[in-house]
């Protein structure tokens, strides 16, 4: 009987970090202009020493300007999917829900496209009416998805399921009345695009404010994981041992779309990741959320930055949305669990 | 950890053989090949103004103001110009200014020696990197057709000097010529190539005074058939030759079913095809589809397939815009032997050969 | 000893020493329930007023035909459902007023697992009964382990500990399950029909090891059952419900009646009395 411990916990996440720290440098290397390891080490080494100066112009503006920054929102994204697939799942009781099976990405899009038919080109207007957008649809698959006063799962997955297809729609209909080029700018942001640039000058302060959100759903979605694990046995079992099961799932509800917000509003709807992450991960290290949690954030940072990393090399000059990527090598991966499910 | 074993395993191994492969050498080698310039260790103060982002003006450097109202700092001195636009690098051919091309994208095919150039990726999503390796002066783009503006703002958030058009009508497109002839040093040859085209143009307007504009329908996309709106570029290049869209849309790209057209029985039906003949279509396909073989245009042979220029603000224009008014109006036009008007009634097609599409003048 | 409530003392067959009035683990006076469709057309269901109480080291077997509120009681026990009228103490307490941890510290429910959705070893399912123990967020401690195991040595399931849930028999889940409820260190444990899907060898084997487990660890166990003859075996009250009403409340040999079995049950039934002072039920033959 070995218990998970802080410890463990702080143990295992160390070496993810350590293979995310690994993928963060070879991305960084790899892309059309050369740049080798040690030249990337020595800039970020002189950059975070502030001495500016003496890196080549150049380095600093594809490292710092254009790569770091994607790689940079690559993390995010990819952790806010995975610990919002795994929220969902847990929530749902399903393990094939992902981030987007409550429609809170279809409400982006829809207002992605329609602050890009009435205000097209203004820096953060997207990503503000993608947000809002998200946050309407969660508010009201909350309202559609209650019963009983709380939220019970599967009138819950039918209620996003519903939303999710009802905001497709309109989001075809918009389509067909746009005019060619929004059409295009819109067509990149679903398929999922890190290269959006942050809507203000400042790029340092657009992530820092991101990650901090992030870190606070995250954070509450992971105060709840002890609780979690008791209602992944059963609702009634977990009530009866003492959790308040209908706050928790509360909760879990509103971070986990939080999360899935986020992302969508910063980078379109980027699939297969928030789904399969969790389910590597379980497999790898166990069911316990109170470990899932931050080995699926890690995760799926890993696996945006490699697929973006992919995205922007296997056709160099071209670069393939990131959203491409992730289905392309999803798909089989999704097979292979299939698979491979531990009895 | 006693899950999935083989699993981890081979977690272990990809990641070897990742690291492996990202330290070698040789993905530095091939980039080397590609053309594009090594790296070289410049300090930040030695390197051209256009990198600094927000510098002041200097006297190296003008404010200008491109066709979508940014302000861009363009420097005097133009030598290395990218095009993400295949109607620029074709533009920047017929002004003779290709030895500055640095760089185009993969799809500039226009004049076919665009093709040996460094390229930079596709038009809607070109690499940033690429673009920044050739170490442009000046970045050409074609906002809001071609080109994304997310991409011209992405770049000048880099500091790159990117200057955008937007041609949206022809005469738009004289003034496009005019800003970049001027903006790289070639203001004379600019000045001289759109002289030379708008007199082509209203030599062709002369001929066709006074004629009723032909009614067309110009087939975008056959399934769904999408045809064009009348405020797209196609639109106005149309009423130069003497036709007018059947379809009277605000969208640009209006979807209408085959049962309107039917309705609106145009005179002429207008496709677009390459410059080669087997993609061109044939009446005769037309004639053996439902519903299309029920128009009076398909039933006389009024078909006429355009090269694909006429929809590129680019000098081809004018060529492809003479072509389809001698295929409109052949009576406007007595006597001249274009080599399309040797072809029989039967299966009227219009196919550009190579040679009249030539730009380089 | 006779199972009793209250300060039945008759000095002759008491110790010396005094011994203080003990409260009654469980005291149930007058409670009753209702339920109805909508709030405000009639009841469709009423629990009538019940009134048993029982002490440590008691079982009390819940017996009836089927929807006669057996269930209903047993939520009203555990706190879950707050009686319309009456009373439901546990230790002292009102049921339905402790929080939810308290609650969970103090009444263990059992009832038929739900099914899991990812796959679980048994100990890590054991563990979390310590839940109502400590912070939200918890890590288990050394103790909680310790708690966790005597809890599964208990039911006589130390071997079972590192394999997967999913892969157990009924009676080894069974088991399983009733190692984490006892793992809460309850003072009550409540049982929903624990013998349903067990064979008569793993009925016997239960309600002996709750015989056991209440008197060796002078647990309270309320246990709702459909097993007449277990339940007069091993129990020490019987509560017989009948639509909604409390019928009887009793040591077996008063609560087992001829006619008010028949009556309940709907069936010809017979009891017979057996040496040991229990009695079996059986079904009277038709000739």
């Amino acid at each position: 009987m070995r218990p998970l411990t802080p410890r463990r916990i702080a143990g295992i996440c160390g070496v993810l970090f350590a293979l995310l720290f690994v993928v963060v440098v070879i991305s960084l290397r790899m892309g059309t202009y050369p740049i080798s390891v040690s030249e990337i080490v020595t800039t970020l080494f002189r950059g975070a020493l502030g001495r500016r100066d003496e890196i080549p112009s150049e380095f600093w503006l594809v490292v710092f300007g254009l790569r770091l920054p994607r790689i940079a929102l690559g993390i995010l994204v990819g952790a806010a999917l995975s610990v919002a697939g795994a929220g969902f799942q847990a929530l749902l009781r399903n393990p094939l829900a992902d981030p987007y099976v409550l429609g809170v990405s279809s409400g982006a899009a829809l207002g992605a496209i329609l602050s890009l038919t009435f205000a097209p080109h203004v820096p953060g207007v997207i990503q503000l009416a993608a947000f809002i957008g998200a946050a309407a649809t969660i508010a009201s698959v909350y309202f559609l998805g209650r019963r009983g006063g709380q939220l019970d799962s599967a009138t819950l997955l039918l209620a996003g399921i519903v939303a999710a297809s009802f905001l497709s729609a309109m989001i075809m209909f918009l389509m067909t009345t746009l005019s060619g080029h929004e059409l295009r700018g819109m067509a990149f942001w679903l398929m999922g695009d890190l290269s959006t640039p942050p809507p203000t000058p400042n790029v340092l302060e657009w992530l820092l404010f991101l990650f901090g959100v992030f870190a606070v759903a995250a954070g509450m979605i992971y105060a709840t994981t002890s609780d979690l694990n008791l209602i992944l046995t059963g609702e009634e079992e977990a009530r009866h041992l003492g959790v308040n099961v209908r706050r928790v799932k509360l909760v879990v509800y509103i971070s986990a779309s939080v999360l899935t917000g986020l992302a969508v509003s910063v980078s379109g709807s980027i699939g297969y990741v928030g789904l399969l992450v969790p389910h590597v991960m379980r497999m790898i290290f166990g069911t316990d959320y109170r470990l899932l949690i931050p080995t699926s954030a890690i995760g799926g940072a890993i696996a945006i930055v490699l697929a973006d990393t992919l995205a922007r090399t296997v056709v160099a000059p071209t670069e393939l949305p990131v959203g491409a990527m992730t289905a392309l090598a999803g798909a089989p991966v999704f097979i292979y669990l299939m698979r491979r499910r531990v009895r | 950890m006693h899950r999935a074993p083989r699993l981890r395993s081979f977690i272990y191994a990809a990641a070897i053989v990742v690291i492996v492969t990202a330290t070698s050498q040789r993905a530095s080698a091939e980039h080397a090949r590609k053309g594009s310039q090594s790296l070289t260790r410049q300090t930040g103060a030695a390197q051209a103004s256009a990198f600094q982002s927000g510098a002041s003006q200097t006297s190296a450097t003008q404010m200008v103001t491109d066709e979508t109202g940014r302000r861009v700092l363009v420097p005097f001195k133009v030598n290395r110009i990218v095009s993400l636009a295949p109607n620029i690098t074709e533009t920047i051919y017929a002004l003779g200014l290709e030895e500055k091309l640095a760089g185009d994208t993969d799809y500039c095919d226009t004049p076919a020696a665009a093709k040996l150039k460094p390229h930079v990726g596709s038009m809607l999503n070109p690499s940033l990197e690429a673009i920044v390796a050739l170490h442009p002066d000046l970045v050409l783009a074609a906002a809001n057709s071609a080109n994304r503006r997310e991409t011209v703002d992405a770049l000048a958030r880099l500091g790159v000097a990117v200057y955008a058009t937007d041609s949206r009508t022809v005469g738009g497109m004289f003034e496009s010529i005019a800003h970049i002839s001027s903006l790289a040093g070639a203001a004379q040859q600019g000045t001289a190539l759109v002289t030379r085209l708008q007199a082509r143009l209203n030599a062709l307007q002369t001929r066709l005074a006074e004629r009723p504009l032909i009614h067309v329908l110009f087939v975008v996309w056959e399934d769904p058939l999408i045809t064009i709106g009348q405020n797209t570029f196609i639109a106005d290049a149309l009423r130069w030759s003497g036709a007018e869209s059947v379809v009277i849309a605000k969208q640009d790209w209006p979807q209408l079913a085959l049962e309107e057209v039917v309705r609106l029985q145009p005179e002429y039906i207008v496709f677009t095809g390459k410059h080669s003949e087997s993609s061109g279509t044939q009446v005769s396909d037309l004639r053996s589809r439902p519903m299309w073989k029920d128009l009076r245009a398909v039933e006389v042979g009024h078909v006429v397939n355009v090269s694909e220029e006429i929809d590129r603000p680019a000098p081809g224009l004018i060529d492809a815009i003479e072509e389809l008014a001698h295929r409109l109006h052949p009576d406007a036009f007595p006597g001249e032997n274009t080599r399309a008007m040797n072809h029989p009634p039967a299966h009227i097609r219009v196919d550009a050969s190579e040679e009249n599409y030539s730009c380089a003048r | 000893m006779s199972a009793g409530a209250g300060n039945n003392l008759s000095i002759a067959s008491q110790p010396v020493h005094f011994r203080a009035a003990a409260p009654p683990r469980l005291k149930v006076e007058q409670a009753s329930y209702a339920y109805s469709a909508t709030d405000r057309s009639a009841p469709k269901f009423t629990l009538g007023p019940a009134t048993f109480e029982a002490q440590h080291r008691e079982i009390v077997a819940i017996l009836g035909p089927n929807a006669s509120g057996k269930s209903t009681l047993l939520r009203l026990l555990a706190g879950l459902i707050k009686p319309l009228s009456g009373r439901v103490e546990v230790d002292g307490v009102e049921a339905s007023e402790l929080d939810l941890r308290t609650r969970a510290q103090r009444i263990a429910l059992v009832q038929q697992e739900s099914e899991l959705l990812f796959p679980l070893r048994v100990w890590e399912y054991v563990l979390q009964g310590r839940y109502p123990y400590g912070k939200r967020l918890r890590f288990e401690s050394d103790e909680d382990c310790l708690l966790a195991a005597n809890a599964l040595a208990q039911v006589g399931a130390d071997g079972l500990r590192d394999r997967w849930m999913d892969q157990l028999s009924g009676g080894e889940k069974q088991r399983v399950i009733l190692a984490r409820a006892l793992s809460q260190q309850p003072s009550l444990l409540l049982l929903d029909e624990p013998t349903q899907h067990l064979d008569i060898g793993g009925k016997v084997e239960l309600l002996r090891r709750l015989r056991r487990l209440a008197d060796e660890n002078r647990y309270t166990v309320v246990v709702v059952t459909h097993e007449l003859n277990l339940a007069a075996e091993s129990s020490d009250r019987i509560v017989l419900l009948h639509k909604g009403k409390c019928l009887r409340v009793g040591a077996p040999a008063e609560v087992y009646e001829r006619e008010v079995l028949e009556e309940v049950f709907e069936a010809p039934l017979d009891v017979e009395m057996r040496p040991s002072g229990r009695p079996r039920v059986v079904v009277r033959s038709s000739h």
